[in-house]
């Protein structure tokens, strides 16, 4: 018997070598480095990471993170609930097609999309403009409120893919017994559909923060340098732009991963919650 | 619907044409708007263009370098849907009938790559094998299994999920009834009932290694440049040509998501997140 449970694990070892090769070696080193001032183990690496341009980064990054996981699962509900509540079939279709496309748009060519979009002399720009409604000089898309107008593009649809599901799942009973009680449709929502639905919002906010909180390539397109954010700050240290400071640069890489492992974490505890409100 | 007080009288309706339409102006207007640049001659002086031209794309596809940057990105991507099915489907059919007590551990070392940036991956690779007499950190072997571990949470979770949707322990039984042995089971039973999950798993992967930057830009960028890369050169001078290029990319993703709606497996997809935001 022992033996054969033995053996059975002799069955896992080619994907624990690759996981541990490229993955759980290359994130302990860091962690392990972060914790170490060369002789034994020290914060001294997060101390150090206390200063003003790495602050400002974890803000920026963690605000940016807390706006578009916010509006883009309130505007994701909104939509998945008109679609929800529309007569036709073909909206469902339509709206779900196109956020599984958009919701994969992302990096580079969206960030190039939007300054076509929105720049300072952008097609949508001038458009509102004719309208006289002038966004420049108040708004920039090189800006943090330009990355929350392109972060949103991603996180909308991504919202709005994480809860149809569950608000397809609210069942037509649970809304007859509300109206058979006398409850109108607001009623129905704020006392029934919404407490319902608590779970599945709340995973879906902790996805969408992790997702913006890792984003990357939106934000360098965008903005380069100019907007501290976290991820644009270790790619910086990669490329030894800023200084040859390695302990330095691991210790913000383990601070990003703290953040977003706890969003992570958050997310399969509410998703765990909603699995067990649907049953 | 019944009795949907807030949104069922004139204003409701109106409320609600409003709201989708303005979502999906949204969505739409950014892709619209780069299409219409990349065929204008000029359009940044003018409300409508001036004039429309093909040379922006003549340009972009003629050049030597767009067709290195797009061999690049598709042999990277389908290495890695390749790389990532042989080593996830095998380990996700044991794990499934063999080892169920291993799971748990599996769940998590696949759901790890969401808790954490590409880019500190980027460093851990670098941190760990650039002391090493051999080069290997700036080779696309290494890039295309970092690819591996980010795209892990699609694939495991494609083809489990199938595999769950299975009764593999009545197929293995039949099968080893008439003499099969485990190879031969995986092989000619479990895999072609879970080429469902197989072929949305590698299309979600294909996805997110294609538009990947993060680790390109850190491990290859300077030597083997892939389309996202080449792209953002591009933003930085030639604003027409980058239009082009975006429109190509995005095209490339909406293909490759038609193909997974329809694919016949698209309810145990895990939705969104191969963005390569």
């Amino acid at each position: 018997m022992l033996r054969h449970f033995r053996l059975a694990w002799l069955g896992l070892v080619p994907f624990l070598v690759f996981i541990t090769a490229f993955e759980l070696l290359p994130l302990g080193g860091l962690v392990l480095s972060a914790f170490s001032d060369g002789g034994g183990p020290s914060v001294v690496n997060f101390v150090r990471a206390a200063r003003p341009a790495i602050v400002t980064a974890f803000a920026n990054s963690t605000g940016l993170s807390l706006a578009t996981a916010l509006l883009g699962t309130a505007v994701g509900l909104v939509i998945a609930y008109l679609v929800q509540t529309s007569r036709s079939r073909r909206w469902r279709n339509v709206v779900t097609a196109l956020s599984t496309v958009t919701a994969s748009f992302g990096g580079a060519p969206l960030a190039f999309a939007f300054i076509i979009a929105l720049g300072s002399t952008g097609m949508i720009t001038m458009l509102l403009g004719l309208v006289g409604i002038d966004l420049y000089p108040g708004f920039r898309i090189y800006s943090v409120t330009g990355l929350i107008v392109a972060y949103l593009y991603f996180q909308i649809p991504l919202a709005v893919l994480l809860l149809l599901p569950s608000v397809q799942g609210l069942k037509r009973e649970w809304r007859e017994a509300a109206t058979s009680l006398g409850a109108d449709g607001r009623a129905y929502w704020l006392r029934v559909g919404l407490p319902l639905l608590r779970p599945s919002i709340a995973s879906c906010f902790c996805l969408l923060f992790a997702n913006a909180f890792g984003a990357y390539a939106t934000a360098w397109t965008l903005t380069g340098s100019s907007v501290e954010l976290v991820t644009v700050q270790i790619a910086a240290l990669i490329r030894g732009e800023v200084q040859l400071d390695p302990a330095l640069a691991d210790a913000i890489a383990v601070l990003s991963m703290l953040v977003m492992a706890a969003a992570i974490w958050l997310q399969r505890l509410f998703a765990r919650r909603q699995g067990m409100a649907s049953r | 619907m019944t009795g949907e007080s807030s949104l069922s009288g004139k204003s409701g309706a109106l409320l609600r044409i409003v709201t989708m339409g303005l979502f999906l102006a949204f969505m739409v207007l950014p892709v619209v708007a780069t299409a219409l640049f990349s065929v204008s001659v000029r359009w940044d002086r003018t409300i409508f263009p001036e004039g429309v031209t093909l040379d922006w794309w003549a340009k972009v596809l003629s050049e030597r370098g767009f067709q290195r940057s797009v061999t690049n990105s598709l042999s990277f991507s389908i290495a890695t849907a390749l790389a990532s099915l042989a080593l996830v489907a095998p380990t996700a059919f044991w794990v499934h009938t063999r080892l169920p007590r291993a799971k748990p551990l599996l769940e998590v070392l696949t759901i790890l790559p969401f808790g954490f940036p590409a880019v500190v991956l980027a460093l851990g690779l670098i941190r760990l094998y650039s002391p090493l007499p051999l080069p290997v950190v700036n080779t696309p072997f290494m890039l295309v299994s970092s690819y591996v571990v980010i795209t892990l949470p699609f694939m495991y979770r494609a083809v489990m999920n199938s595999l769950e949707a299975l009764d593999t322990t009545a197929l293995s039984n039949a099968a080893r009834s008439l003499g099969a042995n485990d190879w031969q089971i995986f092989r000619r039973v479990i895999l072609p009932n879970i080429r469902g999950g197989m072929l949305s798993g590698s299309l979600l992967v294909f996805s997110a290694a294609f538009s990947e930057f993060a680790l390109a830009n850190a491990l290859v960028g300077t030597r083997l440049k892939t389309l996202p890369i080449y792209l953002v050169e591009f933003t930085r001078f030639d604003a027409r040509q980058a239009s082009a290029l975006a429109l190509i990319s995005f095209t490339a993703v909406w293909l490759v998501s038609m193909a997974l709606l329809s694919s016949p497996a698209r309810r145990t997809s895990t939705p969104g997140l191969s963005a390569p935001v």
